[in-house]
């Protein structure tokens, strides 16, 4: 069981990490939390699909990797125009962004129930085949899907820390009157978070569809542990809400094995609530 | 304002309904965004175009309304008074999930329509038995009660598989719907495994929506001898797919909804080689009679592919069986042969002793307006995904091909 | 004056209107009418807690929906078997008394829910109070057998207000007016005077002596006890049981009807209810038939609070000014 926990946990982990990060992100930095930060995951999927099967005919063996590229960039995209539209006029506001984001989620879901029917979408994988480890087989995919994880966390660290535009992104997140005075163009810095945060959603989304499935409904749960996930690491910290990520894979597969999946999602809301009462800034954060 | 407001109301209240007694209006319900609403509108609008070429019913023509249900059962209700109360329907075909069909049996009560059901819960019908006079107008030709899909997934582990393979089959693993039908499914099918030697290791329950099957497979791997799903909300895909991937060494056998579909192969991307699992009310896109080969052929160029879910034949019958219906009550005479309480006893004339021909075989009802189980009825068909075809396997006498092991098992 | 007695008389025309109304409507709109009367309700009774204290409950589907729960369940208490044993030999109860039983069941959760909120301040509020109706579906999909997970259930034939649909409108609008009646007492009196002073200044209020605490879960059980109700006597109107009694599109849509109306405003809320319901559930449903367009009109729904929040959340109070307070959007949009 422990093995199982522990292999199923970390794949699951890092893809919650890519989610959560995005989500962190955009919190840290703008201070808006977005509802809709579960849609862009689902839709990862869903474009790839739909462009794979237009692009095939044309593209042939390239037709996949090109999709997933494209798609990545599209959703972002999707984010940025979000951000722009409709919480960038909104996000002094913070109770009329959870409103607005919430709608938006809801409408784009109904939008793709609309589309797609509730077909569950699953990436065709890129590489197949099935290594054991411990006695536990691990489809290559997972592994993938692992190493591109960190490989990208690792990256997002990098291009904070060490170039221009990240390091403004993070002074921004660190004081914006500041970041503003020394020259640092704000909403520029906003909207390439929102960017980032969305496209970081969408590669996990496509991940996990390659691993399992999404439909519409994924969306909702995805943001539910999104935010267990934030909340837990400590709203604002993005590194604390990668490590959050791990415990609530690792969590969320343990409550599965031994209660159910619906129970795992109840333990994620009740982390959610208690931490936001008994201690708002998390484990990690630096926030209130 | 506020008088405006509601002058407006009562003025668009009393605008003048439209003019029907020329249409036999024939309601659709189900949840339209699923691949099963999809089927059940198409084939019931396949049926309203041919019997439209041939004149319609008693010479009206017959148009289709549809109803989303989208699986809740306030919309579901709302939709079912509105086709009743609105659209003021001749008759209402569909439902799917049992839940739901029990809460829309309220409405159809209410308003005395009729309604030819497809949702699978014993439950349904013993209210026809309990209180005739309130819900004699429901019938339910489209599947069969959920009763006796344990009748056909035992005689697939014991007689078959048992028996016939020689597998050695005594623990089972179930994974099932978390819905009301699954339920009822294992009020029977409990004591009928334990009946027949067999133990039950494992029983998940999974919410719809699932697509992270990897704990249950391990799980069920370790226990038990077979898995046996029972699945109808919840889509097997997912489950074939990491079944596949995971090389979990058990076979799965049993009641797989979405592998009906002739599109199940292309979804799991081949993945689901080698499952088992039992065709709905004899609804498998494989000739056994006259009428089926033409409803499938016909589907085909109508849509582009074959019926895409169980509900497409049983809906198809649906209607035919309720233009006969009507069709007897004018020819026996009665004054008005659209009338819900006259049809309902026309509709009981379809017994054993008088079937009526669908595509999937004879519709004949019990007493209380359920489908009769057997090999010369409606019974489903024991089949597995072998390289992107469906064959049946057992009963014997409609099999078209041999059982096939996954090589990794 | 005179301006007292023009309302009397507005109010008094109103009610004869709407007595009279299902005589000349079909059926299904009467039918629609007595649960919009219902959603009146709700959302009053949110206005209590958002627009009188301000505090901003995203959970008040909670209220409605344990209200529904525990009529529905009290009515089939054989659902109680493996879970709650010592409630499943019931005796058939009146409908009335569980109805009622669901509204004290609400309004205890009310006071649950109102001691966490507590320390909480406005956007944690907001956040947390937003989990808790999902906290409930989850709850209800996980003990299925009892609660009927997604499908919900079917209170059955017999246990419906009434068996033709005028008499139910009847009951509902009796409900409501009768609700509504003391609710705007209740707000008149000193009690609503302190509900607002908790929403101008908390701080003050307390430095000169209120109780805030006191006031605080008072309004929170008000709230929740009316909602409660409503909820309770929707289920024996509409005979099912659902998630959607809890779930998130209920609570925009209430949200929506708030904003529109005003929160704080009395009559603002009571319009705000009404145009957004005949909205939804008629006026959409009718342009998109003529249309011929199959759209789920939801979508459309959210496209107005997205709109509506962003062009005007100020601008649409600012109209209906003499309706409204302006204080009430600076609690609504306080920056945090």
């Amino acid at each position: 069981m422990i093995t199982e926990i522990l292999i199923l946990g970390t794949v699951i982990g890092g893809i919650w990490a890519l989610v959560a990060s995005g989500f962190s992100l955009m919190f840290g930095v703008a201070r808006i939390l977005n509802f809709a930060h579960g849609i862009f995951f689902v839709l990862g999927a869903y474009f790839t699909i739909s462009l794979n099967s237009k692009l095939s005919s044309v593209l042939a063996q390239y037709s996949l990797p090109f999709s997933i590229f494209l798609s990545i960039f599209l959703v972002g995209i999707v984010g940025l125009i979000i951000y722009r539209l409709f919480l960038s006029p909104l996000k002094e506001h913070e109770i009329m962004v959870i409103l607005v984001t919430l709608a938006i989620a809801l409408l784009l879901e109904e939008l793709l129930l609309m589309i797609f029917k509730d077909i569950s979408i699953s990436v065709p994988s890129v590489l197949h085949g099935t290594l054991s480890f411990f006695g536990i087989p691990i489809t290559y995919t997972r592994i993938l899907a692992l190493f591109l994880a960190i490989a990208l966390l690792v990256i997002l660290e990098l291009f904070t820390n060490k170039t221009r535009t990240g390091k403004s992104i993070l002074a921004t997140s660190q004081d914006k009157e500041a970041a503003m005075l020394i020259g640092i163009d704000v909403d520029r810095v906003y909207s390439m978070v929102a960017f980032i945060s969305a496209s970081f959603a969408s590669l996990a989304g496509i991940l996990y569809s390659q691993i399992y499935a999404v439909n519409p409904e994924t969306a909702l749960r995805v943001l539910i542990y999104a935010f267990a996930i934030v909340i837990l690491g400590g709203l604002g910290n993005v590194r604390g809400s990668i490590v959050a990520a791990f415990i609530i894979g690792y969590l969320q597969v343990a409550t599965s094995l031994s209660l159910g999946t619906r129970w795992s999602e109840v333990l994620a809301m009740i982390v959610i609530i208690s931490i936001l009462i008994i201690r708002p800034k998390g484990l990690f954060g630096v926030e209130v | 304002m506020f008088l405006l407001v509601v002058v407006v109301l009562a003025l668009l209240g009393c605008a003048a309904p439209e003019k029907k007694e020329e249409v036999v209006k024939i309601g659709v319900i189900g949840p339209m965004e699923t691949k099963y609403g999809l089927a059940m509108k198409r084939a019931a609008e396949l049926a309203a175009k041919k019997i439209n070429e041939e004149g319609g019913i008693l010479g009206k023509t017959v148009k289709i309304v549809v109803a989303d249900t989208k699986f809740d059962p306030d919309v579901a209700t709302t939709e079912f008074r509105r086709l009743a109360q609105d659209e003021k329907v001749n008759i209402v075909i569909g439902g799917f999930s049992s839940g739901i069909a029990l809460t829309m049996i309220e409405v159809m009560a209410e308003t005395k329509t009729l309604w030819l059901g497809d949702a699978s819960s014993p439950r349904l019908t013993a209210k026809v038995k309990e209180d005739y006079e309130h819900y004699k107008y429901f019938f339910r030709p489209i599947v069969a009660n959920a009763s006796t899909f344990p009748l056909d997934m035992i005689e697939m582990l014991d007689n078959y598989l048992n028996k016939e393979i020689g597998l050695n089959i005594k623990k089972v693993a179930i994974v099932r719907d978390a819905a009301l039908w699954t339920d009822d499914v294992m009020q029977k099918f409990e004591p009928l495994l334990k009946e027949r030697g067999f133990e039950i290791v494992m029983d998940v329950k999974v919410p719809k929506g699932t697509e992270d099957f990897s704990t249950i497979l391990l799980e069920a791997q370790e226990k038990a001898d077979v898995i046996v799903p029972i699945l109808a909300h919840v889509r097997g895909d997912s489950l074939l797919k990491q079944w596949h991937d995971m090389k979990i060494k058990k076979l799965i056998a049993g009641h797989d909804l979405a592998a009906i579909d002739p599109d199940f192969w292309n979804a799991t991307e081949g993945k689901c080689f080698g499952e088992i699992y039992t065709a709905d009310g004899g609804a498998v896109a494989t000739p056994i009679n006259e009428k089926m080969i033409e409803f499938i052929d016909m589907y085909k160029k109508e849509f582009g592919k074959l019926p895409e879910a169980y509900s497409a034949y049983g809906v198809y019958d649906a209607v035919f069986l309720y233009k006969a219906a009507v069709e007897m009550a004018s020819k026996a005479g009665e004054s008005n042969p659209f009338d819900p309480d006259t049809l309902v006893k026309y509709l009981e004339k379809f017994n054993v002793n008088n079937p009526f021909e669908g595509v999937r075989g004879k519709i004949a009802f019990t007493s209380n307006h359920d489908l009769v189980w057997g090999d010369e009825f409606i019974r489903n068909y024991i089949c597995q995904w072998q390289e992107g075809k469906q064959v049946i396997l057992y009963p014997k006498n409609k099999a078209t091909g041999q059982f096939v092991k996954p090589e990794w098992i | 004056m005179k301006k007292n007695m023009k309302r009397y008389l507005f109010v008094a025309i109103l009610f004869l209107i709407l007595l009279v109304l299902p005589f000349c409507l079909p059926e299904s709109i009467v039918y629609l009418l007595g649960l919009m009367f219902l959603f009146i309700l709700y959302v009053v009774s949110w206005d209590i807690v958002a627009g009188y204290t301000g505090q901003i409950n995203l959970g008040h589907t909670v209220f409605i929906g344990i209200g529904g729960y525990t009529t529905a369940l009290l009515q089939n208490s054989w659902r109680f078997t493996n879970f709650m044993d010592f409630l499943a030999p019931l005796p058939p109860l009146p409908i009335w008394l569980t109805i009622l039983l669901g509204g004290v069941n609400a309004l205890i959760t009310g006071l649950i829910v109102g001691i966490i909120c507590l320390r909480l301040r406005g956007y944690y509020l907001a956040l947390v109070t937003a989990v808790l109706p999902l906290i409930c579906i989850q709850l209800v999909n996980i003990y299925s057998p009892v609660f009927g997970g997604y499908e919900g259930f079917s209170i059955g034939f017999g246990k419906s207000l009434a068996q033709r649909v005028i008499f139910r409108y009847y009951f509902s609008m009796t409900v409501c007016v009768v609700s509504l009646l003391a609710l705007y007492f209740i707000l008149k009196s000193k009690i609503g005077v302190k509900f607002k002073a908790i929403r101008e200044d908390e701080e003050l209020a307390e430095s000169v002596g209120m109780n805030v605490v006191k006031y605080k879960l008072l309004a929170f059980c008000i709230s929740a006890f009316f909602a409660g109700i409503a909820g309770a006597v929707a289920v024996h109107y509409r005979l099912t049981v659902g998630t959607d009694l809890f779930d998130i599109p209920l609570m925009l849509m209430i949200i929506l009807s708030a904003i529109i109306g005003g929160l704080g405003s009395f009559h603002g809320v009571i319009l705000g209810s009404v145009i957004i319901y005949l909205l939804k559930n008629w006026i959409i449903k009718n342009a998109l038939g003529l249309m011929r367009l199959e759209f789920p009109d939801e979508i459309i729904l959210y496209f107005l609070l997205i709109i509506l929040i962003l062009k005007a959340p100020r601008g649409i109070i600012a109209k209906l000014s003499e309706l409204t307070r302006t204080e009430v959007s600076r609690v609504l949009f306080k920056k945090e």
